[in-house]
């Protein structure tokens, strides 16, 4: 494992992007650079003209470059346009894993042609340990990180899973002797990267051989020649029972259980109210009571027990790029051959993460070439949608390049590779009960849910118990025994992908209530209604509720609008025309971020007053750069003409540690004035609205304080200024009520260089139910604001200097196990027709209600919102992906199998007509001074119950196995 | 024998050796034109389109260059996406995309540039249709092509905006106000 440290190199700003990573085999400085091109002058940074309107963005940053066709992608590259690269390329192709019931013996490739034959087989043997298995550390959820040591100190059985054997047994106990700070540890990851011959594969698709090709001609002719036939080339023992560790669930396991305080039940108990220990002692007999609460509803002729079984196959997430890279390891680099510089090509949603593991499979004890330094050209992804967080891909490429002898080596995947091997969203089985009285008020409800975690462990865990909080949708609950496991499979590896666990948990939620209603013939949205959560209470976790979620205004939004209203005369008229049309209404209210979140930007002023922001988030299309440019611009008087994004360099100068990277000794709270509580994590799209925008703001408001309200003060020749006292219009700066001459920014921006003042800011932010507020000693007094780190730049080829901090307040201990904090509410309504003769669905009008708080760039949100629909329909309708060798595992598996939303299949109008088919997107007070929330995932999530909730009232039957095919539609129709 | 083409005005000779070569390994591999995208490699996503003009002919066709063999190319004038903008000088279509936001992660993108491009040239020259024509037209125009980001709706919008710029607006004469349904 390696630990990332505080970062002090020679030279830094646009000069180089280093930091450096702690191994056992000593340091490795590691650059991460932008895109290939842009990265020779040192920097990813995308320069555009968004427009020149202050918070306003005419076009997306990164628009020209990829309406262009210019390189942006990591498949774009090759060893020949990468400057100072041998020009000589090899290629890597990996074999799969075709049984999990049978040893895996070894290759015979005797049968491909002369022209075919690889110039090197690696086999699992030819690995040293730490190639095969990799530690890994990612930090990605506070509390995921704390259950798992919790299950560790505790042993308790709800939260404890027995680790699963690995073929590398003595490194799988090294891996559980140490501490098990990251969620990657200590089970799956150790899952050899390669099969060792002579064991059986831990899942389909396992990489069972690596073949290289030193000719382009050579690996197409053998990926030819080996595509679709992979069982002539690879031999197995005799078929024996399944690998025995299928179906046990990867640790942590999650159990939320909440019972609210009554007149009968004084206290609470939640995973949130209730101290650790109690809840892990008492949460099984809770549960249970809470179960028995529901079970004796069944003879109470007052309430109503509900059932919900549903399932759903796994989505590939087909992002467009199917993956793809470039690694070349230097041998010529080192001192006597001891040490190797790693460059690599990669589009990746968690560069730091990825680059930490490349690391640790070099410079764990014994490796034959130990790295010195590492390089990561960070592409633009073509699609993310958390398929490449966390991915294999970047380890395989890193595995790879070690046996290439000091060659450039390509990795690219084709489309079914892709499907064969990347991460999915999980299948899942979701089942419960929810508890009503005839009042229409939700009581209760119970309900288990697996998710198919596949092989790797990757982040199925996070994904369970994300789905936990969520089954209990948009509603005040009183009452809940939720558990929420991933077990390993033998099918491909489940992974974050957009909704993590929230599609699986609104659908087996919202359904179900729309039964209740159906059943009772009562309103939906009535229903609804009567039950939202809203302010001050509690989520399934315990949690409170402490932002206004305006869930009954949506409702109401809803109700009054024609899709709904005239639902009834829309189905009579379609039914006189012999067509069978419904309607439905479903809600979700995703969680985003974190149990704890810490976010990082830096804004940077040149002498002719342009703004360059930087991020360590990785835009991985959905907008963040265009969003996190034009923010400051209200702030600051003019968007970024330059936004850097993946910027993982920026946590290293900050002048912050964690408790992960402090000394011995060292006070690891906020009383400790470089404590934070966690550095950044992984991207996230839904990181953006909220917590990216915060910390760009307050960095930007840092600039503005320390700089440019100084200079203004220097050049108007008054004592002091103040930010209210300003006001930014098309001239420049002006002074309120005031008549002195408006300033530019090139005219501040010079008289702040001339004065010594502060040419950028770097900010840090950290948020668990709140920010933590700062007071910072700069040279203008004490400054507050909600940062926790702030450091000052000299100019932007200087390292930023640490301002002294005095936290003023911080989230209290124990919010962590609220799980979340924030929330991007929707109600989705669907108005679809049915074919009863072929089974096809069709979406015609779609309504969505979102509350999306501040709106910063209208044209990403909605189109956030139309992507989404687009997604959840193909999921709901169409993406029909089955587990085990029926499934892509087998390596038949394209486009011609797996069937996406296309251009007809959605309404394409926005505006909602009786005669068009139109997508409509009601914004909730777009123009709110509140911020902004995540909504990447918001109107997703509750697409596919309301078209199962529309098929219902279409043709009265219940759809609860998703996808809906046709043929699922027609047997239902048949039933 | 060789097979005469040309990418972007640049005319290239091609052994008969290589008629079985794609066009999208062509240009990725020989002329490090990567603008041109590999999604699904099997013609269904149409990323990779590009356009084509055979002859002296003036009409473009798109053609999918994952799909394509180089040994069906002899004689066409083919255009990628890099062809098309002269430094910051964008084809309209490409403007129209930039300003209606009509991509994220824009892999796609190029594949809908150029059938657009297509269907707008086409248009030029087209007998006059209703809305609902001209909707439906663009819908065989881009209908097969795979977005997963955005959902179509901006390229649908924008693509409609570029074509009633070269058609009118259904009180102009070339668009009939007649609406088919």
């Amino acid at each position: 494992m390696s630990d990332f440290f505080v970062t002090s190199p020679k030279s830094e700003g646009g000069v180089t992007r280093r930091t450096f990573l702690k191994t056992a085999s000593g340091v490795v400085a590691v650059s991460i650079l932008g895109t290939p091109q842009l990265s020779r002058a040192h920097s990813n940074a995308m320069s555009g003209n968004m427009g020149d309107v202050a918070g306003h963005a005419k076009r997306r940053i990164d628009g020209f470059a990829k309406v262009t066709g210019q390189k942006v992608y990591a498949r774009d590259f090759s060893a020949k346009s990468m400057r100072g690269w041998p020009q000589q390329q090899w290629h890597a192709l990996y074999l799969r894993a075709l049984k999990t019931n049978a040893e895996f013996q070894g290759l015979n490739l005797t049968s491909l042609p002369n022209h075919a034959k690889p110039a090197k087989v690696i086999l699992g043997n030819q690995l040293t340990a730490a190639q095969r298995s990799p530690s890994m550390q990612v930090s990605r959820d506070l509390i995921m990180d704390d259950k798992i040591r919790e299950s560790y100190a505790t042993a308790d059985p709800i939260h404890t899973t027995k680790p699963t054997q690995t073929a590398s047994t003595s490194l799988k106990d090294k891996v559980l002797e140490q501490d098990p700070v990251s969620f990657n540890h200590p089970s799956a990851v150790v899952f050899d990267l390669i099969v060792l011959p002579g064991n059986k594969p831990d899942y389909l698709g396992q990489p069972v051989a690596l073949l290289l090709f030193d000719t382009l001609s050579g690996y197409k002719a053998a990926h030819r020649a080996l595509q679709f036939q992979d069982s002539q080339f690879q031999t197995y023992g005799n078929n024996s029972e399944p690998n025995k560790y299928e179906g046990q669930p990867f640790s942590p396991e999650t159990h939320y259980v909440k019972i609210e305080a009554t007149d009968h039940c004084q206290s609470d108990f939640s995973y949130a109210q209730t101290p650790p220990p109690k809840y892990n002692k008492q949460a099984k007999s809770v549960g249970q009571e809470v179960t028995e609460f529901i079970d004796n509803g069944k003879s109470n002729p007052d309430q109503i027990v509900q059932s919900f079984a549903s399932d759903m196959l796994a989505m590939d997430p087909m992002f467009m790029e199917p993956e793809s890279g470039l690694a070349w390891l230097d041998l010529n680099s080192g001192v006597n051959g001891s040490k190797a510089n790693m460059h690599l090509v990669l589009g990746t949603q968690s560069p730091d993460g990825d680059v930490s593991s490349v690391v640790s499979m070099y410079n764990d004890e014994g490796s034959p070439t130990p790295l010195k330094n590492v390089t990561l050209n960070s592409c633009y992804p073509g699609g993310g949608f958390g398929g490449r967080d966390s991915s294999p891909f970047s380890l395989m490429l890193a595995l790879a390049a070690g046996f290439c002898e000091g060659n450039p080596v390509k990795l690219s995947y084709d489309r079914f590779e892709q499907f064969r091997v990347g991460l999915k969203r999980h299948a899942a089985k979701v089942h419960g009960n929810v508890l009503l009285n005839t009042s229409q008020q939700i009581l209760a409800i119970e309900g288990n849910m697996q998710f198919d975690g596949g092989g790797r462990k990757n982040l199925s865990p996070y994904v369970a118990s994300l789905a936990a909080l969520c089954i209990g949708g948009s509603y005040s609950i009183p009452k809940a025994n939720i558990h929420a496991n991933a077990i390993h499979s033998q099918n491909i590896s489940g992974g974050s992908q957009r909704g993590f666990g929230g599609p699986q948990a609104f659908f087996a939620i919202e359904t179900a209530l729309d039964e209740v209603a159906y059943n009772k013939k009562w309103d939906p949205i009535a229903l609804r209604r009567k039950n939202v959560i809203s302010m001050g209470d509690r989520s399934i976790t315990g949690g409170p509720i402490d932002q206004s979620l305006q869930l009954e205004t949506m409702l109401d939004k809803v109700e009054n609008h024609p899709l709904w209203s005239n639902r009834e005369r829309i189905k009579a008229k379609k039914s006189s025309d012999h067509i069978q049309y419904g309607t439905g209404v479903a809600m979700s209210l995703q969680a985003y971020g974190t149990s704890g979140d810490g976010v990082i930007a830096a804004v940077q002023m040149d002498r002719k007053g342009r703004f360059t922001v930087k991020s360590d988030a990785v835009d991985m299309g959905n907008g963040s750069a265009t969003t996190l440019g034009v923010v400051i611009g209200p702030i600051l008087g003019a968007n970024a003409t330059t936004v850097d994004m993946g910027d993982h360099t920026l946590f290293g100068r900050s002048g912050l540690k964690t408790k992960y990277q402090l000394s011995k000794g060292d006070v690891a709270d906020y009383s400790n004035p470089i404590f934070t509580e966690q550095s950044v994590g992984s991207s996230s799209a839904c990181l953006t609205g909220l917590h990216q925008v915060h910390v760009v703001q307050q960095t930007a408001q840092a600039l503005l304080e320390q700089s440019l309200l100084p200079a203004a003060a220097l050049l108007w020749k008054l004592d002091k200024l103040t930010a209210p006292q300003i006001e930014w219009r098309e001239e420049g700066m002006t002074l309120k009520g005031e008549n002195h001459p408006p300033l530019t920014l090139e005219v501040l921006a010079k008289k702040a260089h001339d004065a010594n003042l502060p040419m950028g800011t770097l900010g840090h932010a950290f948020f668990q139910n709140s920010w933590v507020k700062s007071e910072f000693a700069s040279q203008q007094g004490p400054l507050t604001f909600e940062l926790d780190g702030l450091a000052v730049y000299a100019s932007a080829s200087q390292k930023p200097t640490p301002l002294h901090r005095s936290v003023i307040s911080f989230p209290p201990p124990g919010t962590s196990r609220y799980a979340r904090y924030v929330w991007a509410p929707c109600v989705n309504v669907i108005g679809l027709t049915v074919n009863t003769r072929t089974g096809h669905v069709r979406l015609e009008d779609v309504l969505s209600v979102l509350n999306a708080g501040r709106i910063h760039v209208p044209e990403l949100v909605s189109g956030q919102s139309q992507g989404g629909i687009a997604m959840a329909m193909g999921y709901t309708l169409l993406e029909d992906m089955p587990p085990g060798m029926q499934g892509p595992a087998n390596g038949l598996w394209n486009l011609n199998k797996y069937h996406v939303a296309r251009y007809l299949d959605m309404p394409l109008d926005t505006q909602y007509t009786p005669e068009g088919r139109a997508q409509e997107l009601i914004l909730i007070d777009p123009d709110a001074t509140v911020p902004g929330r995540g909504i990447a995932e918001a109107v997703m999530c509750s697409i596919a119950p309301a078209i199962s909730n529309a098929l219902k009232d279409a043709v009265g039957v219940r759809y609860q196995s998703l996808p809906i095919t046709p043929s699922k539609i027609l047997r239902g129709l048949q039933s | 024998m060789s097979i005469t083409f040309t990418v972007n005005g640049n005319q290239y000779n091609v052994d008969d050796t290589q008629g079985e070569e794609k066009l999208l390994d062509f240009l990725h591999e020989t002329l490090d034109l990567t603008g041109t995208k590999f999604c699904c490699g099997i013609g269904v996503c149409r990323a990779c389109t590009v356009s084509v003009a055979k002859g002296q002919s003036t009409v473009e066709e798109p053609v999918i260059a994952c799909s394509t063999a180089l040994s069906t190319l002899n004689g066409t004038r083919i255009t990628t996406v890099e062809g098309l903008s002269d430094g910051e000088n964008l084809q309209p279509i490409q403007q129209a995309f930039l300003d209606h936001f009509s991509f994220q992660c824009g892999y796609c993108a190029p594949g809908f540039v150029m059938a657009s491009k297509v269907f707008l040239g086409w248009l030029k020259n087209a007998p006059k249709m209703t809305e609902q024509q001209l909707d439906e037209a663009i819908a065989n125009a881009i209908g097969e092509h795979i977005c997963r980001c955005t959902g179509y709706v901006r390229y649908y919008q924008a693509l409609k905006q570029e074509a009633l710029a070269i058609i009118g607006n259904p009180a102009d004469n070339r668009l009939s106000t007649e609406h088919a349904s």
